[in-house]
């Protein structure tokens, strides 16, 4: 993949579900040009159809219509050259609780066609990046959440992907260890891997991407950078204080601030 | 092959960690060798009673409990545990052949068939059941036993494909598990009942508990023997086949 092809494009990107009622349809059409080296951030309130994008992207689930390709190959073609290129780390940490987090990042190494050896090096490097190497011996089952959410960044890593996927990898996390997670995030973006993130969380979106698009009800309403789209918000809605990204989600996603301010209830034993 | 033997040999740790679901595997086929050989020992005395050879009852009933034994598919719930853990979908993730996911566990059954039949078979000689059929008996009845549990196994994990439920997947065990008993499992074929026969005669597990059976009572008797591996042979093919197309459209 050279500078100029883009690291994830989606054309017209669509996916129906059967359902008993009929079709559900979780992506309407998603068009995206996500560039090599960039943090791209994809945000959208629950069910908008976020993580339905990121796994017809990640080859593990079927395109219904459009096209997508990831690191310049085509994901429906040739899923198999776009598994090479990309590293996953999904909304659940995908983790064999009966291994042992190097067993695990060995494993995941053989799987991309490591040697044993070479295999084991890698594990060792990678349980390092993360700060796990003193927990490296210990089965899965006993990691905290945030030890578990390292171990499947470090398990994305393995074969030093071009792109990088990270679905809500920040979910459930206490502040100290969301904060790891974006030093990694990082630092992974500074040795030249792509990073396509969703996540929930606008601060982070805000802190950590270059550029990002909103989803909402199966389509892409907002695209650009924090500052571009903050900066848009506050012309159309001649706000006299610089927006929030919450704003522009809020405005984006046609949500509202529920207040009720002065209102008290009475509550009685 | 090298990845399916790679995920193989984490389907063994994994086994080897959860003893506890190795036990009932055990456990509960030997209560029935047990109970059943204590109630039927009697009726069926091997000084007098033909279809035995020579050998108590306990012989008769050690097929069954080969079979039981084989019939657990805890790896199908293995499955749906990293299914419902993500493990799963990180797997799909990776640049591993769809058919490697699934021969892995399949491969890893046939090692755990093979220490259970073996555990079981070297338990029942200490109570005096006899390999009538020698080393070369000994080591086919091992194969056989440990090729009907990836037959069983591979049943269970279209189920754990399919359905993605541990609920469901034990229901399904529990679907198969009669075609363990119409079999004859208490006395040869020709002494049941008539529609019981029929059923028997129908029931391809019949011919694999058959093939095991004369290995146990009597000299090497190639024609059951090569029916029951060729039943095995043609169910494992299917079976196989049929994992194979279920991940490769798993969405």
């Amino acid at each position: 993949m050279n500078d100029i092809t883009p690291a994830v494009q989606a054309n017209n990107l669509i996916k129906h579900f059967p359902s008993r009622t009929g079709t559900v349809e979780a992506v309407r059409g998603v068009d995206l040009t996500v560039r090599a080296g960039e943090v791209f951030g994809f945000l959208g309130p629950n069910g908008a159809g976020k993580s339905t994008t990121v796994r017809m992207l990640t080859t593990l689930l079927s395109i219904t219509s459009g096209s997508a390709s990831v690191a310049g190959l085509d994901v429906a073609s040739e899923p198999d050259g776009v598994r090479r290129r990309i590293g996953v780390a999904l909304q659940e940490a995908g983790l064999d609780p009966r291994q042992t987090g190097r067993e695990l990042l060995v494993l995941q190494a053989r799987l991309f066609g490591l040697s044993p050896q070479d295999a084991s090096r890698r594990a060792q490097e990678l349980l390092a990046l993360v700060e796990l190497g003193d927990a490296a011996d210990r089965l899965i089952k006993g990691y905290s959440g945030g030890m578990e959410r390292r171990l499947d960044l470090a398990s994305a890593l393995v074969h030093e992907p071009e792109v990088l996927f990270l679905d809500e990898p920040t979910t459930g996390l206490d502040p100290a260890s969301r904060l790891t997670v974006w030093d990694e995030v990082r630092r992974i973006n500074a040795r030249g891997t792509t990073v396509f993130l969703t996540t929930q969380y606008l601060e982070e979106a805000d802190v950590l991407c270059d550029r990002l698009a909103i989803i909402d009800d199966g389509l892409i309403v907002r695209e650009g950078t924090p500052a571009r789209l903050k900066a848009g918000l506050r012309e159309r809605e001649g706000l006299d204080r610089e927006p929030t990204l919450d704003d522009v989600f809020l405005d984006a996603t046609g949500r509202k601030r529920e207040r009720v301010a002065g209102e008290v209830q009475e509550v009685s034993a | 092959m090298s990845q399916a033997w790679v995920l193989g040999q984490r389907a063994l740790r994994e086994a080897r960690r959860s003893p506890d679901a190795l036990l009932p595997t055990l456990f509960i086929p030997l209560f029935f060798l047990v109970v059943n050989t204590g109630q039927a020992a009697k009726i069926f005395p091997g000084s007098s009673t033909g279809f035995l050879h020579g050998q108590g009852y306990g012989a008769f009933q050690l097929p069954i409990t080969l079979l039981l034994a084989a019939s657990f598919g805890t790896a199908a719930l293995f499955l749906v545990e990293d299914i419902e853990g993500g493990y799963f979908d990180k797997l799909r993730a990776a640049p591993v052949s769809r058919s490697a996911i699934v021969l892995g566990r399949l491969v890893a059954e046939a090692f755990k068939g093979v220490l259970i039949a073996c555990l079981i078979i070297v338990l029942s000689l200490v109570f005096g059941i006899d390999i009538a059929s020698g080393p070369l008996g000994f080591v086919l009845l091992v194969a056989l036993t440990a090729l009907w549990s990836v037959v069983y196994v591979g049943f269970m994990q279209i189920v754990a494909l399919k359905t993605r439920s541990a609920a469901a997947t034990n229901s399904a065990g529990l679907v198969f598990f009669p075609l363990l008993f119409l079999t004859p499992n208490l006395v040869p074929r020709d002494l049941l009942t008539k529609p019981m026969e029929i059923a028997a005669t129908a029931n391809p597990v019949t011919y694999v508990m058959e093939a095991l059976r004369s290995l146990i009572l009597q000299d090497l008797r190639w024609g059951k023997i090569a029916l029951g591996f060729g039943v095995v042979g043609v169910l494992g093919v299917v079976m196989v086949l049929a994992n194979v197309r279920t991940i490769e459209n798993y969405d």
